[in-house]
C-alpha cells in the first residue's frame, strides 16, 4: 500500500447484486485483514457474516455504534449535550430547508425562463450563486454547532470519550484497509465525528458503499425525489471527511432521483459545481488511487445540460 | 354503452353462446373512459345498481337488453374513482341485494362484502399488497383492567419486525384497530412502510370498542380510557418514546370523532392525529338530520367548533368525495388551520369505506410520522 495515495473503492448499493467482493478482488487492496465500520446499520451493526463469506480477507467490525451507545451510558452529561446538539442541527436543517425551497423555486424559474439571452443568463447565474451562498451559509452554521459541542466535549477534557477514542485508534491501527457499509448516513457521520476518526482514515485503503461512500466526500448531500410526500429538494447535511474531494456522490440514483427531469438534473449539477455530481447505482464503482480515478464501472455524472454521462477514468 | 355490448344487442338474434363469449372475454364492470357499464344476466322484474354515493341516485335502474337475458346500466365515473356497489334484483315481489356475479373484485367490511368498481386510472397501491421482502412485524393480544369502564379490555399490539427491548418507539393508537387489520390490511401496510423506511418502526395499539357508536361519539369516558388506562398500560408494557410528538391517534368515521375528541380533551398528550372520513356532524342552527346516534357527536362538534383549542400540532385528514361527510370534513379544515395546526387534507374519489381509508394510509402516516428514508442510503 502506498500511504501517500491509498485506494478508495466507492460502490453503489449492494442490493440486489453484490459487487463489493469482485471490485475488492480487482482493486489491488490484497487479502489482508479489513476493519469494518457498519455503524450505519445501527442496531444491526456487526452483522457481517454474510460479507465474510464473500471475501478472503478476515473482516473485523469496529463496533462504532455500540461503543458510542456505551459511551452515552457511561457519561450522561455528554449524552445530553449530544442530544441537544442534534436538536440544534435539526432546527438548523429545518430553517435551511425553508429558505432553500424559495431559492430553488426561483432558480428553476430562471432555468425555464426565455428572453434576451444575456439578460436571462445573468439572472440564472445570480439565482445559482444565491443557492450556493445559502448552502455555504448552512455549512458554516452546522460547523459552528459542531464546534460548540467539540469545545465542551473533547478527549482533552472528557475521560470516557478519551478512553473510547484511544481504544478505537488502537483497533484501527491494526488495519491497512477499512470497509464502510451503507445505511443511515447521519448516524454514520455522527459516530465517525464523535470519535474523531477522520484523520486516521486518511491513510487507509477504504472500500465503501452508499452512505459509507458519501461520508468520504467534501459535502454530504441528501436527496430523494420519490418520498411519499413527493419530491424534496436536495439538502446539504454537513461536511464529509473530505477524503474523496471534488465529487458529490448520489447512491441509488435510479431509485431516488427523477433523472428524466433534465431541468432538475441541470440545476443539481450547477448548484454543486465545481464538484462533479456522480451517481452510484447497484453494480457501479469508482476506484481512486489517492485523488486519481483509476477505474470505474457504470458510474454516471450529471452534466450542465441536464443529462448523464458515463464517468471515465483518466 | 360499451361497444362490444352494443354490437351484441344490435345483432338480429344473439344466442346464448354469443352472450357466454362476451361475458367470458370482457372484464366487468365495463370501463370505457369515464363511462362505466354494469351488466347483470338473469331473469328479473327489475335490477338496480346500489352504490351509496353522495350525489348519485341511491338506486340506479338497469335496462333490459332486448332479445337477451342481460340487463345493463351506464354511469359516469371520473378518472381515479373507486366505488363499492351491489345489485338489487327484484323478482316475484322480492328484492335481493347481491354481489356483482361478473366481478371478482370484492371489498369486505364488518357488514359483509361489496363489489368494487375500479374506474379508469384507479390502481390498488402496490404498498398495500404483501411484499415478500418486507420483514413482518408481529401481533400480540393484551388484556388490562380499565379503571374507567370498570372491566377488562383487550387490545392487539403490533410490534415492528426489528423490535428490540432496548430501543424506544413512537406509539400509534388505532380506533377500530382490528377492523383496520381485517379490512384495510393495516399490518401489511405497516410492514411495507417500515420496510421502505417511509415510517419509523413503531408500536401500534389496536383498540376495539364493544360499543363504538356510544364510546366513540365524543364520550368523555373514552377519552379518559385512552389517557388514564391505555397510555399507562402501554408505557409500562412497551419501550415507548415519552413525548407527545411520538404519540399519534387515528380513526375513521366515528373512530375519527373519538380521536379528535380525546386529543381535544387532553391536548398535551398526543402530538398528531390521523382522521379518516371523520363523522364530524354539526349544526349551525336547528336540529341535525343524521339520527339520534349522532346526537352526542353533534353536541361535541358544536362545542369543538366554538372552542377548538389546539388538539394536536399536526393533523392529517382524509375524506372521500363521494361520501356525505365531505362537507363536514372540508369545513373543519380552515377551522383547525386558523388555530395554527399544521394540517394536511386529502380528498379521494372514493366513499365511506375501508379501502378508501387503506389507500390513504401511506400519505397520512408518512407525513405524521416520517421515516428515515431521507437519511438512509443502503
Amino acid at each position: 500500500m502506498n500511504p501517500e495515495a491509498p485506494l478508495r473503492l466507492l460502490l453503489g448499493p449492494q442490493r440486489p447484486v453484490v459487487n463489493f467482493d469482485s471490485a475488492l478482488a480487482r482493486s489491488g487492496i490484497g487479502d489482508g485483514p479489513i476493519g469494518v465500520i457498519s455503524a450505519a446499520w445501527q442496531e444491526a451493526e456487526g452483522d457481517i457474516d454474510g460479507m465474510q463469506r464473500l471475501v478472503k480477507n478476515p473482516l473485523s467490525d469496529l463496533l462504532l455504534y455500540q461503543k458510542a451507545e456505551e459511551l452515552f451510558v457511561a457519561d450522561t452529561r455528554l449524552h445530553e449535550a449530544y442530544r441537544q446538539r442534534q436538536e440544534r442541527l435539526k432546527e438548523q436543517q429545518r430553517l435551511y430547508k425553508l429558505r432553500l425551497r424559495q431559492l430553488m423555486i426561483a432558480a428553476r424559474a430562471t432555468l425555464r425562463a426565455e428572453g434576451e439571452r444575456a439578460v436571462v443568463a445573468a439572472e440564472r447565474r445570480h439565482a445559482i450563486s444565491q443557492l450556493r451562498a445559502l448552502d455555504m451559509h448552512h455549512l458554516r452554521q452546522v460547523d459552528k454547532i459542531h464546534a460548540r459541542f467539540d469545545s465542551a466535549f473533547n478527549i482533552g477534557c472528557n475521560a470516557p470519550l478519551a478512553e473510547h477514542t484511544a481504544a478505537l485508534a488502537e483497533a484501527l491501527s491494526r488495519f491497512d484497509s477499512l470497509l464502510i457499509t451503507g445505511g443511515n448516513v447521519v448516524v454514520l457521520m455522527n459516530r465517525l465525528r464523535l470519535f474523531g476518526l477522520g484523520s486516521q482514515l486518511q491513510r487507509k485503503n477504504i472500500i465503501a458503499w452508499s452512505a459509507g461512500a458519501m461520508v468520504l466526500c467534501d459535502r454530504i448531500v441528501l436527496f430523494h425525489d420519490r418520498m411519499p410526500q413527493g419530491r424534496r429538494d436536495a439538502e446539504i447535511m454537513c461536511r464529509g471527511l473530505g477524503l474523496v474531494p471534488g465529487i458529490v456522490l448520489l447512491p441509488d440514483a435510479r431509485g431516488r432521483l427523477g433523472s428524466r427531469d433534465s431541468l432538475r438534473v441541470s440545476l443539481f449539477d450547477r448548484r454543486f459545481s465545481p464538484a462533479t455530481s456522480v451517481t452510484l447505482d447497484n453494480g457501479s464503482y469508482l476506484l481512486f488511487e489517492g485523488e486519481t480515478l483509476q477505474d470505474t464501472e457504470a458510474a454516471r455524472r450529471m452534466t450542465r445540460n441536464g443529462k448523464f454521462k458515463r464517468v471515465r477514468a483518466a | 354503452m360499451n361497444p362490444a355490448l352494443r354490437k351484441l344487442v344490435r345483432k338480429a338474434a344473439p344466442d346464448g353462446a354469443d352472450i357466454d363469449a362476451l361475458l367470458r372475454d370482457l372484464d366487468f364492470p365495463l370501463v370505457d373512459g369515464t363511462d362505466v357499464t354494469f351488466v347483470f344476466r338473469g331473469k328479473a322484474d327489475a335490477v338496480y345498481l346500489r352504490c351509496w354515493i353522495a350525489g348519485l341516485d341511491t338506486a340506479q335502474p338497469f335496462q333490459a337488453l332486448a332479445g337477451t337475458d342481460l340487463w345493463a346500466t351506464t354511469i359516469e365515473l371520473p378518472k381515479g374513482s373507486r366505488i363499492e356497489y351491489k345489485f338489487e334484483v327484484a323478482s316475484n315481489g322480492n328484492k335481493e341485494l347481491i354481489l356483482d356475479p361478473l366481478n371478482d373484485v370484492v371489498a369486505r367490511d364488518p357488514f359483509g362484502a361489496n363489489s368494487v368498481c375500479q374506474a379508469a386510472g384507479y390502481e390498488r397501491p402496490e404498498w398495500t399488497l404483501h411484499d415478500p421482502l418486507a420483514r413482518e412485524g408481529s401481533l400480540q393480544n393484551q388484556k388490562f383492567e380499565s379503571s374507567v369502564f370498570e372491566e377488562p379490555r383487550e387490545i392487539e399490539v403490533y410490534l415492528p419486525a426489528t423490535f428490540r427491548e432496548n430501543r424506544r418507539y413512537p406509539l400509534l393508537v388505532v380506533h377500530d384497530g382490528v377492523d383496520y387489520l381485517r379490512y384495510a390490511d393495516l399490518k401489511i401496510v405497516l410492514d411495507n412502510l417500515i420496510h421502505r423506511l417511509e415510517i419509523p418502526p413503531m408500536i401500534v395499539a389496536l383498540i376495539q370498542s364493544p360499543d363504538r357508536l356510544k364510546e366513540y361519539a365524543g364520550d368523555n369516558r373514552h377519552a379518559r380510557f385512552l389517557v388514564e388506562d391505555l397510555l399507562p398500560f402501554m408505557n409500562d408494557a412497551f419501550p415507548l418514546t415519552d413525548s407527545p410528538a411520538a404519540r399519534c391517534i387515528m380513526g375513521a368515521s366515528f373512530g375519527g370523532v373519538a380521536a379528535l375528541h380525546a386529543a381535544w380533551r387532553y391536548p398535551e398528550h398526543f402530538g398528531s392525529l390521523l382522521l379518516q372520513s371523520g363523522s364530524f356532524a354539526f349544526s349551525d342552527i336547528g336540529r341535525h338530520r343524521r339520527g339520534p346516534v349522532f346526537d352526542p357527536v353533534v353536541r361535541f362538534m358544536n362545542e369543538f367548533r366554538e372552542h377548538p383549542g389546539r388538539p394536536a400540532d399536526r393533523i392529517f385528514m382524509s375524506c372521500g368525495m363521494y361520501e356525505s361527510l365531505i362537507y363536514e370534513n372540508r369545513s373543519l379544515v380552515p377551522h383547525l388551520q386558523s388555530k395554527g395546526v399544521d394540517l394536511r387534507f386529502e380528498e379521494a374519489r372514493d366513499a365511506h369505506n375501508w379501502e378508501n381509508w387503506r389507500d390513504r394510509l401511506r400519505i397520512g402516516l408518512s407525513w405524521l410520522l416520517p421515516g428515515p428514508a431521507w437519511m438512509v442510503y443502503e
